[in-house]
């Protein structure tokens, strides 16, 4: 498949993947019950809490019997989830019908976190021994600028003065699916790339952390381990310092990663270190819908479909370059025009309107991101017309037929195709047919038939 | 397409604000100990804390005297005092809600002895109304808020006019009011406030279980709400009280300037001091959808159960205009 797009989910997934006996362990933890829990969709989550108390199995029937005819579709994949994450048990009574159950560890973990609220492994160290802490804005300046920097050795290591202490070979694996290198050229951003660059920070950080995850096998390190460490670590308290020492030697070498993509911090005291976590870990719990648009926007997008965007970041230059004209660029501001030219080119890399579109209004400057709409709609509208300009052809697979023997098989024949809803074209006087690739096999057998 | 993103949250982040029952008086009698009740509620605040970390809990505890906000899960986040065994939200609340009790106490002023004087809804539900307006404010991203009422005590007629300007301002503002009655008997007032919000209100058969009711009823976000049967009321008892004696009745009189109610006839308006020439009479139904208002042969006018959910106030006031 040459086209993989990229899929701006959680890591959920990644946890749903994994084999039962690995997933019962992981929800040993109560913060990966919590973090799953919270990723749910939300009536999956209120089937949860529902049954969190009831210790038998309870019949599919009864769950289906609260819901709307208006939902039966949003229940199912609530019930889908909670099956595939293992949180439900599914079952079949001695009536044969299908019966879900919480998972027992799950359930016990979660009762426990309910009624006693759940407990860190480690403590925050008190504020005698560390020296001076970063402030709520300046560790997320400092989170911002560090994950900045590491986007932009990502996709131009050239542009970078001082580099990362990310191995040249972690590097590599982030860069896979999102740079291509033909020998001696500079590195090209794929399609994939192209779509990395404008998702919003969070669903960057989860696809960074999941070639993280699925590389760690082959790093030998246990994915299963390394999820629940992450998973931990989301739930410590933002500016808080909790001692290294407490870690385990496997989440140390972890942590010296995770610092560099600006997930912790680092300090080192007189005699201890000790390491704060920022905003980008305790976002790695939160599900990807809530933490989405949250950040303070740049971007100003005028009616004469012109760019304003005040930033200093290269990296947001270099954003704007992929689909605008940049015309100058200022201490901290970065003017551009969206042209025709400059949008072919960006649909020729496989980035598509509504990407453009989305990036401009969860980017929006907080002067113009109160106005409704954030992004004038004629400079919307244009971008969509002009994406719809390159597709007004649309490709089908299909089968030509001709040469039939006479006007009964090539009657025959078109009912058949239409039968199956893949008629595409018929002339009946010189007797032609053309149908979906996906119906040929019936008209095939259809054909067989008559001779 | 995409969807637009939106101003708000998902519509299943929550703003809940909780009022709770802690008239002492009603505890006293009731067959339920407050201690039970309070674990059973804790662990259901705990849970919805837990649904999503976007989530915000305010409670309020309504005693017989005063009102007060004793936990807000969005001030106490950044420093979390943990003292090893309990949560935070536990210890704080726990300790706010002691303070509460000791000051409700000091303010508790001699009432007769054969009556249960009732908590003073009005005030927590005004307190949650303006706790939801400043979240209202604060920005473009809030979460969905919605009120949900633990009660016991009976009702106060004295406190009708209060609580249903609170109710048609949760209203206006579409802020649900779910309730969840202990009580024995149903109340009328939050029958009143769930049903023209469009809340739930529920009165759970055994106090037992009633974390499971919580959490199977009240901690279904708004969002879930659409595709989810929940409980509905089958009554609604929309006896109003009147303002000269503070008591439920079923017919009375209605001033026609200011729509003050009496349970007889006056030649002066109290509140407006209208010279009231035309006393409009109010018989009504007890319990029932429909009700007739009778404005001294000048118009009848009805109104049927469609029309119930635009504010009362609003409709009488067009009537009047009418003659």
């Amino acid at each position: 498949m040459p086209e993989v797009r990229i899929i701006a989910k959680n890591f959920m997934d990644m946890v749903a993947s994994m084999p039962a006996m690995k997933l019962d362990k992981l929800y040993e933890n109560a913060f990966i019950c919590e973090a799953i829990l919270r990723s749910l969709p939300p009536l999956a989550k209120k089937y949860v809490l529902q049954l969190l108390h009831i210790d038998g199995p309870v019949s599919a029937k009864l769950l289906a019997e609260w819901v709307l005819p208006d939902g039966l579709s949003k229940h199912k994949v609530a019930i889908d989830r909670l099956v595939q994450l293992r949180v439900f048990v599914e079952a079949l009574d001695r009536k044969n019908e299908k019966t879900y159950k919480v998972n027992s560890t799950y359930q016990r973990s979660l009762q426990n976190l309910l009624v006693h609220g759940g407990t860190l492994p480690r403590e925050s160290m008190p504020s005698n021994i560390t020296v001076r802490l970063l402030t709520l804005e300046e560790l997320e300046t400092y989170a911002l600028t560090q994950w900045e920097r590491f986007l932009l050795q990502l996709i131009s290591p050239s542009q970078v003065d001082k580099n990362l202490n990310i191995s040249s070979s972690l590097m590599k694996v982030f860069q896979r699916r999102l740079l291509s290198q033909r020998d001696r050229e500079a590195p090209k951003l794929t399609e994939s790339g192209f779509q990395f660059l404008l998702m919003d920070t969070n669903a960057q950080l989860w696809y960074i952390i999941r070639e993280y995850i699925s590389n760690s096998e082959e790093r030998g390190v246990d994915a299963g381990d390394l999820i629940s460490f992450m998973l931990e670590l989301s739930f410590h308290v933002i500016g808080e310092a909790y001692n290294t020492d407490t870690l385990t030697d496997f989440q140390r070498n972890i942590i010296k990663d995770l610092a560099d993509l600006g997930l912790v911090k680092l300090q080192q005291g007189r005699k201890e270190s000790w390491f704060i976590p920022t905003k980008l870990a305790t976002n790695l719990s939160v599900s990807m819908t809530e933490s989405s648009s949250r950040k303070e926007g740049f971007v100003v997008v005028e009616t004469n479909f012109r760019v304003y965007a005040y930033s200093t970041s290269k990296l947001h230059c270099e954003i704007l370059r992929l689909f605008s004209r940049v015309e100058y660029q200022l201490p901290n501001l970065i003017v551009g025009a969206i042209t025709k030219e400059s949008l072919y080119n960006a649909f020729e890399n496989g980035i598509t309107a509504d990407q453009i579109v989305s990036f401009f209004r969860q980017n929006a400057h907080p002067r113009v991101a109160q106005r409704i709409p954030a992004v004038p709609e004629n400079v919307t509208d244009q971008i969509r017309l002009w994406e719809s300009d390159l597709n007004r052809v649309e490709m089908t697979d299909a089968y030509y037929y001709d040469e039939f023997p006479s006007r009964d098989v090539f009657e025959g024949a078109c009912d058949c195709a239409r039968e199956w809803n893949g008629l595409l074209w018929e002339d009946s006087k010189k007797m032609h047919l053309v149908v979906k690739s996906e119906v040929h096999p019936y008209v095939r057998d259809f054909l067989r038939r008559q001779k | 397409m995409a969807s637009a993103p939106s101003k708000h949250y998902t519509d299943d982040i929550s703003l809940l604000v909780v009022t709770l029952d802690t008239n002492p008086f009603f505890w006293s009698t009731f067959s339920f100990h407050f201690s039970d009740f309070l674990s059973q509620v804790l662990a259901f605040l705990n849970s919805i804390l837990l649904l999503g970390q976007l989530n915000q809990v305010v409670v309020i505890a309504t005693g017989c005297n005063s009102c007060s906000y004793i936990y807000d899960s969005s001030s106490d986040r950044n420093h979390a005092s943990t003292n090893g065994t309990m949560p935070a939200l536990y210890s704080n609340l726990l300790h706010n809600l002691d303070e509460f009790a000791a000051k409700d106490q000091q303010l508790t002023t001699d009432h007769k002895p054969a009556t249960v004087p009732s908590s003073l809804l009005s005030g927590a539900l005004s307190m949650a109304l303006c706790y939801i307006q400043r979240a209202f404010r604060a920005g473009p991203m809030h979460p969905q808020p919605r009120i949900l009422c633990l009660h016991g005590s009976t009702d106060g007629p004295e406190q009708y006019v209060a609580i249903m300007n609170a109710i048609f301002s949760a209203q206006h503002s579409s802020v649900p009011v779910d309730s969840c009655y202990i009580g024995s008997n149903n109340s009328a007032f939050l029958q009143q406030a769930s049903y023209i919000t469009g809340g739930i209100y529920y009165r759970p058969p055994q106090l037992e279980g009633l974390f499971q009711y919580l959490s199977t009823v009240f901690a279904t976000d708004l969002h879930s709400r659409e595709y989810l049967r929940l409980p509905k009321s089958l009554g609604v008892d929309f006896r109003a009280s009147c303002f000269c004696h503070k008591q439920t009745i079923d017919m009375g009189y209605v001033c026609s300037v200011c729509l003050s109610i009496f349970c007889e006839h006056h030649d002066k308006c109290s509140t407006s001091l209208y010279l009231a020439r035309l006393n409009l009479m109010l018989p009504q139904q007890t319990v029932g959808k429909e009700r007739r208002l009778n404005v001294s042969g000048f118009i009848t006018l009805i109104l049927s159960c469609s029309q119930e959910s635009l504010s009362v106030k609003s409709l009488l006031i067009s009537s009047i205009y009418v003659s």
